[in-house]
């Protein structure tokens, strides 16, 4: 493990013992002037800007990252517990429609330093070969300006720095992982034994959560609140793997620093970023921006940056800012089992099948899906039989029978539509500014996917025997709305993720994903900030 | 911490008996154990609903949660202070207003819809016609009473739900292991499913296979 020690010293950095945070580390924290001209200025840190900062940092540049969120403290921020766990997402207003309206809040993005990844549930699959080139291979979707290949060597560090634990993965390119696969719950080894009743391959991970000694990151405890945040430091987030290291090769941390606007000065360069902090409106000279801000509040900011260069917001000339953003038809079935389950236990990540990843014409669709363990707690169990119709005492009936339910989610992959977009609304939050409105309708591939995705996962429960099934129809993982391509007309940014329309700016986000596939989506916006940074690191920023 | 053993009623007939999440409270972080048990305290008063707007919520939500006796999960309670301090979900649909303002709207189409069938208000009605009107909101496809039916039932739904099983009366209903930190779970295998301090459930209270105990609900319900 020296090899990503030398490489980032992140876990290395985190307190040893029962204290979570390095409390020095932050206090020691080098800080910037407003005027003192940073080398870049990143805003967002969560998945793609925590990982771009240290990788920066580390090559010995300036640089800020800015998050509208705190710096947490899991030991003083966070909780072993659902409901108390609301202020880890982006609850500031968002107008939702569309013919198949994607809720946002808890089941997306976060908000404060770690992102997202704070309450993400912790799979951390790579994309496969096929995905790169969509269109070539399966006529819908898009190509990408880059292959596997050209990202490969990135999915490997990132998969020792967060670190992975899972067994041999034999989908897309088959790979290993750093750890060994984790111990599993009732919920993984009944989904485990469905799929080998029916001949279908399964394997345990792959998840980012330490499986053995990493650095002074403690053991997973099995407690399965990883989506409330890992009050143990088990479960990876750029707040202990990427922020650690960052700090220690002096990039600044600006938490509670809402950026509302990337400034463009008359050389049609970005000159710096606009940002409100206790109520004061400021502004961070810099020589570079890299937004990372999530797939919605990325455009949002793009389209609120408009200027006279831009009149229709940065980077938006050929109107793709905001266009093709992407969500995974994500519905979960629950099987009942005259077993005790008391899926509450261990992770919700446990157990993946990526069998039904690429293209079978017999399913009448393109592309393809994964299905994964998923375990939800009290309160989002209650969603699910809610989503059934059920109510008053047949609610509390079925709730009362919680510890025998076994949960699996399908993640299908939607197509990338031009009317999938983020928009500006005509509301405005506090600082003014219009918020963001999403709006998204599924295509009849994508309506075929969560079907034949729905029926397999009953298939699998059936076979290891559960006697009733609940469906609830979701979406996951927003990704897209800046994408990446080969030309200005088809895409917002090129391969290193500089856009093409501003030489200093940079988008290093979810955001840029052209395509989705049917995997979890961090570890690929991880392993793109990553390589990004190298590009920008090798060639000095130059433009 | 010792937890008073009264506030750790089962809210509902105990699939578990003696089952009790609280007795596990000392082994939680202080953080959680400080969240969790401000719950038990006294709710804060209401300041969101008016008087008439809770004479409508209070049977609204026993309705919805199936709550028919005391003690009751402060649901109303713990709903008005998340709505006092504007705590939104994160999204609003672009056909529907906010949710404080939904909730508002709601309580007053409840009402004229309950005078326009029974000529009284909802709040003086029986259980089951409240049940009767709440059935044909659920049923409803597109516009009910200006508000999109199915959204306004996902936004009650969802909001008493997230307060009902924030409670450790509804966690001892369902035999939910609650907070797990610093402890964690040891058992959690086929061969070994339960904690020592987990309760099993008692098939002598409840004799009855699982489709049996939906229709008799179901049979409560109607
Ligand atoms: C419940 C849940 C479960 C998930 N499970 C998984 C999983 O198992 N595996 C997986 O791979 N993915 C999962 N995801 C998705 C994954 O977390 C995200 O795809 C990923 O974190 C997105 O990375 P990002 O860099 O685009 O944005 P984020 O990680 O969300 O980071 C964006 C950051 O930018 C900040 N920000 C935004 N706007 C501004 C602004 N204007 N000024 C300053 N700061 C700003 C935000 O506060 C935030 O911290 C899950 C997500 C959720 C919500
Ligand atoms: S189950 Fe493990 S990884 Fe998940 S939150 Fe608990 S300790 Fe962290």
């Amino acid at each position: 493990m020296n090899r990503v020690r030398r490489r980032n010293e992140s876990a290395w950095l985190i307190p040893k013992g029962d204290e979570r945070t390095n409390h020095r580390l932050r206090a020691d924290m080098r800080r910037f002037e407003d005027a003192d001209e940073v080398d870049v200025a990143v805003v967002g840190c969560g998945a793609g800007g925590g990982v771009l900062t240290q990788r920066l940092a580390r090559a010995g540049w300036k640089v800020v990252a800015f998050d509208a969120g705190p710096f947490w403290d899991p030991d003083a921020d966070w909780v072993s517990d659902e409901a108390g766990s609301h202020h880890l997402y982006w609850t500031e207003p968002r107008v939702i429609g569309g013919d198949d309206p994607v809720p946002l809040g808890n089941n997306n993005s976060g908000r404060g330093v770690g992102g997202s990844m704070v309450h993400f549930a912790g799979y951390a699959p790579r994309f496969h070969p096929s995905d790169f080139r969509t269109y070539s291979t399966d006529g819908v979707g898009f190509d990408w300006p880059i292959c596997y290949d050209d990202l490969e060597p990135y999915y490997r560090q990132m998969e020792e720095e967060l670190p992975v634990a899972g067994q041999r993965w034999p989908w897309g390119k088959p790979h290993s992982y750093p750890h060994s696969p984790h111990p599993l719950g009732v919920d993984g080894e009944l989904f485990l034994l469905g799929c080998q009743r029916l001949g279908i391959d399964a394997r345990v991970g792959p998840v980012a959560i330490t499986n053995g000694r990493f650095g002074n990151r403690p053991h997973c405890i099995y407690r399965g609140f990883c989506l409330q945040g890992c009050k143990v430091n088990a479960k990876a987030s750029p707040l202990i793997t990427h922020v650690p290291d960052a700090l220690a090769h002096g990039a600044e941390i600006r938490p509670n620093s809402f950026v509302s606007r990337v400034a463009i000065g008359e050389d049609g360069r970005a000159a710096g970023v606009v940002y409100w902090k206790d109520g004061k409106e400021r502004f961070q000279r810099a020589r570079a921006v890299a937004v990372a801000g999530y797939s919605i509040e990325t455009p949002r900011l793009l389209l609120n940056s408009a200027c006279e260069r831009f009149p229709d917001g940065l980077c938006n000339d050929h109107d793709l800012v905001g266009r093709f953003v992407m969500v995974q038809g994500a519905a979960q079935t629950a099987g009942r089992f005259e077993h005790e389950v008391r899926m509450y236990k261990t992770p919700p990540p446990g157990v993946s099948t990526e069998a039904f990843y690429e293209t079978d014409e017999t399913r009448g669709a393109k592309r393809g899906f994964s299905i994964q363990t998923v375990a939800p707690l009290p309160i989002a169990w209650a969603e699910h039989v809610a989503s059934e119709g059920h109510w008053g005492h047949v609610l509390r009936e079925y709730m009362k029978d919680y510890i025998h339910w076994a949960s699996l989610g399908v993640l299908c992959e939607f197509l990338p539509l031009a009317h999938n977009r983020v928009v500006l609304a005509d509301e405005t939050d506090r600082h003014g500014l219009p918020v963001a409105k999403f709006l998204y309708s599924q295509c009849d591939n994508d309506k075929a996917l969560m079907k034949a995705g729905t029926q397999a996962m009953k298939e699998i429960l059936a076979a290891a025997e559960a006697d009733d099934t609940v469906t609830i129809n979701r979406y996951a993982h927003l990704v897209g709305g800046c994408r990446m391509s080969a030309d200005e007309r088809s895409g917002v940014v090129d391969h290193t993720l500089r856009t093409f329309a501003v030489p200093n700016l940079y988008i290093t986000d979810g955001s840029v994903l052209p395509t989705q596939g049917a995997a979890n989506p961090a570890l690929t916006i991880m392993a793109l900030a990553a390589r990004a940074a190298d590009h920008l690191i090798a060639t000095g920023g130059r433009s | 911490m010792s937890v008073d053993p009264d506030l750790a009623h089962p809210a509902g007939r105990p699939r578990y008996p003696g089952y009790n999440v609280l007795d596990q409270a000392r082994h939680w972080d202080d953080v959680t154990k400080g969240v969790v048990l401000g719950r038990l305290g006294p709710p804060p008063p209401i300041r969101f609903f008016s008087p008439d707007e809770e004479a409508i919520v209070r049977p609204l939500v026993d309705r919805l949660l199936g709550m028919d006796e005391e003690p009751r999960v402060p649901v109303v309670e713990m709903l008005d202070a998340q709505l006092t301090e504007r705590i939104g979900p994160g999204y609003r649909h672009d056909d529907m207003p906010d949710d404080w303002d939904a909730w508002k709207k709601s309580l007053k189409a409840l009402d004229d819809e309950s005078r326009h069938v029974y000529a009284a208000g909802f709040a003086d009605l029986t259980p089951g016609q409240q049940r009767d009107i709440l059935q044909k909101v659920q049923d409803t496809d597109g516009d009910w009473r200006g508000l999109p039916a199915a959204k306004l039932w996902t936004l009650w739904m969802r909001s008493v739900c997230q307060h009902f099983y924030a409670h450790p009366w509804a966690w001892n209903e369902i035999g939910f292991g609650g907070p797990a930190y610093p402890r964690g779970y040891k058992d959690h295998t086929l061969k070994s499913s339960r904690e020592p301090w987990e309760v099993a459930e008692v098939d002598a209270f409840d004799p009855e296979p699982w489709a049996q105990r939906v229709e008799k609900a179901k049979r409560r319900q109607q």
